[in-house]
């Protein structure tokens, strides 16, 4: 589905991520763990081309590329294949949510607009959003707002859907309906990469764990293997602090 | 007050008030529309990182910050005709007070897409937006409530600074004003009545100012009032 080889990117001379090798199987939940500033983020802003690579290749829909010379029309092109859910949500405020939703559907995809209101819907009842269609971002609290922006990158069915510590931005007991939203879609075999540090939900949904330090993939296997077993000493370390 | 002087005053309120209206205004409505359309480009082309472009708005910018508007206003009436240019003094007008606010107003605008966080733009791109779609339908709309007291600021400014076009013939409220008190030999009497004609335009401005803020706070939403009510 989606594949990674050699990824580096340094910001001002430190190496954030030095060499990754990283792949996304059809269907598969993959979390990537690890401490704050061990290039997780990075990783998943490099995939979608937020941050440009320095060197790197990538195998992802009908692309394989180098991702230090994709152009402008190819990166977008690959986006339409790609959701991507945000720590800070990111809704936009000049919209109504279900403008919000529609939005990627008929402005960027040129969907006709009835059909997209459909989608909308449909959407919006999945995460549980549709009786707030009206309201404005601003309007909504945090768990609502990142449902809001699943929605949002779910419309357009996208084959892949990258998640950006989707609840680190939240209240502890805001969390839960954001991970609920989130295990219904790994449960429907939605393709998803998820960055967190809900370890719980890791262990709970991810079919596979990558633990990360200082930009490079130290251990990664399936939940069971990095919980119960972790080989790595770096990864005992970890768990057993968060 | 003598009574000949309240007779001045009353009959030429009207005479100032007339091509205040007639003038005054328009040249005030036509110079900041050419302004906002200038300004607009001029920080479109700049944020935009359009690398020689950019630089031609910079230099611009530079020129018409930096020169005073009454030497602009020379240089396009009494100037441009030796290059075989040759304006009315009304256009000449528009266009000097149109250029050298769209200066100003091409930083309100610039600052104010600035101000928008970087993720808006971010998760327009991730869900396929390209550039200008980009900006047409997340930044400039979000952008525009920020620059609106700015360039409201800038109108008011932009109203008193066209008694400016009374130095190239045009005739309005001021250069009416200049006209009676050069007949009557009552300059203070009539130059704060054109003062006072001048200070019930800007406020009708700051009127409409609130006026339409109040309606672009509605329409963004996210108000305390607003939430409040579609919660109940």
């Amino acid at each position: 589905m989606l594949e990674i080889k050699g990824l580096h990117k340094s910001f001002a001379n430190t190496g954030v991520l030095k060499g990754i090798d990283f792949r996304v199987d059809k269907g598969e939940v993959v979390a990537v763990i690890g401490q704050s500033g061990s290039g997780k983020t990075t990783l998943l802003r490099c995939m979608s081309f937020l941050e440009r690579a320095d060197s790197g290749y990538m195998i992802f829909d009908n692309c394989s590329c180098d991702m230090t010379a994709v152009s402008k029309k190819e990166i977008r092109e690959l986006r339409m294949h790609m959701g991507f859910v945000f720590q800070s949500f990111n809704l936009f405020s000049n919209m109504t949510v279900f403008q919000n939703v529609m939005e990627g559907l008929v402005t960027a995809r040129g969907m006709d607009k009835e059909k997209a209101r459909k989608k909308a819907t449909e959407v919006l009842e999945k995460v549980g959003m549709i009786n707030r269609a009206e309201f404005y971002p601003g309007e909504l609290s945090g768990g609502q707002q990142q449902r809001v922006a699943i929605a949002r990158s779910i419309a357009p069915d996208p084959e892949i859907i990258l998640f950006d510590e989707p609840t680190s931005a939240l209240d502890p007991e805001l969390t839960g309906e954001v991970l609920d939203v989130m295990k219904t879609l790994a449960k429907e075999g939605t393709t998803m990469v998820v960055v967190t540090h809900e370890m719980g939900f890791a262990k709970e949904v991810a079919s596979r764990v990558v633990f990360m330090e200082n930009g490079t993939v130290v251990e990664e296997g399936t939940a069971g293997e990095i919980f119960s077993a972790p080989k790595n000493e770096r990864t005992r370390q970890f768990l057993s602090i968060s | 007050m003598s009574s000949r002087l309240i007779e001045i005053l009353t009959s030429s309120f009207f005479k100032i008030l007339i091509p205040g209206i007639k003038i005054t205004i328009p040249l005030t409505v036509l110079s900041f529309a050419v302004s906002l359309v200038l300004g607009l480009l001029l920080a479109l082309v700049q944020v935009a990182e359009l690398r020689f472009i950019k630089d031609i708005a910079r230099f611009y910018i530079w020129i018409f910050r930096g020169t005073p508007l009454i030497v602009q206003l020379f240089i396009i009436f009494f100037g441009l005709p030796s290059l075989g240019i040759t304006l009315e003094a009304f256009p000449s007008a528009v266009m000097a007070f149109g250029m050298n606010l769209g200066a100003y107003n091409a930083e309100v605008f610039r600052a104010a897409i600035l101000a928008i966080p970087k993720g808006q733009m971010e998760a327009a791109y991730m869900i396929g937006l390209n550039y200008p779609m980009t900006m047409m339908r997340v930044v400039l709309p979000q952008s525009f409530p920020i620059a609106f007291p700015s360039l409201f600021n800038n109108l008011i400014g932009l109203l008193k600074d066209t008694s400016l076009a009374s130095s190239i013939t045009v005739i309005e409220l001021f250069t009416t004003a200049q006209q009676i008190a050069a007949r009557t030999y009552e300059p203070f009497a009539l130059y704060c009545e054109a003062a006072l004609i001048y200070l019930i335009f800007s406020t009708a401005l700051t009127w409409l100012q609130d006026w339409i803020e109040r309606k672009l706070k509605w329409k963004s939403g996210g108000s305390e009032d607003a939430g409040n009510q579609r919660t109940a």
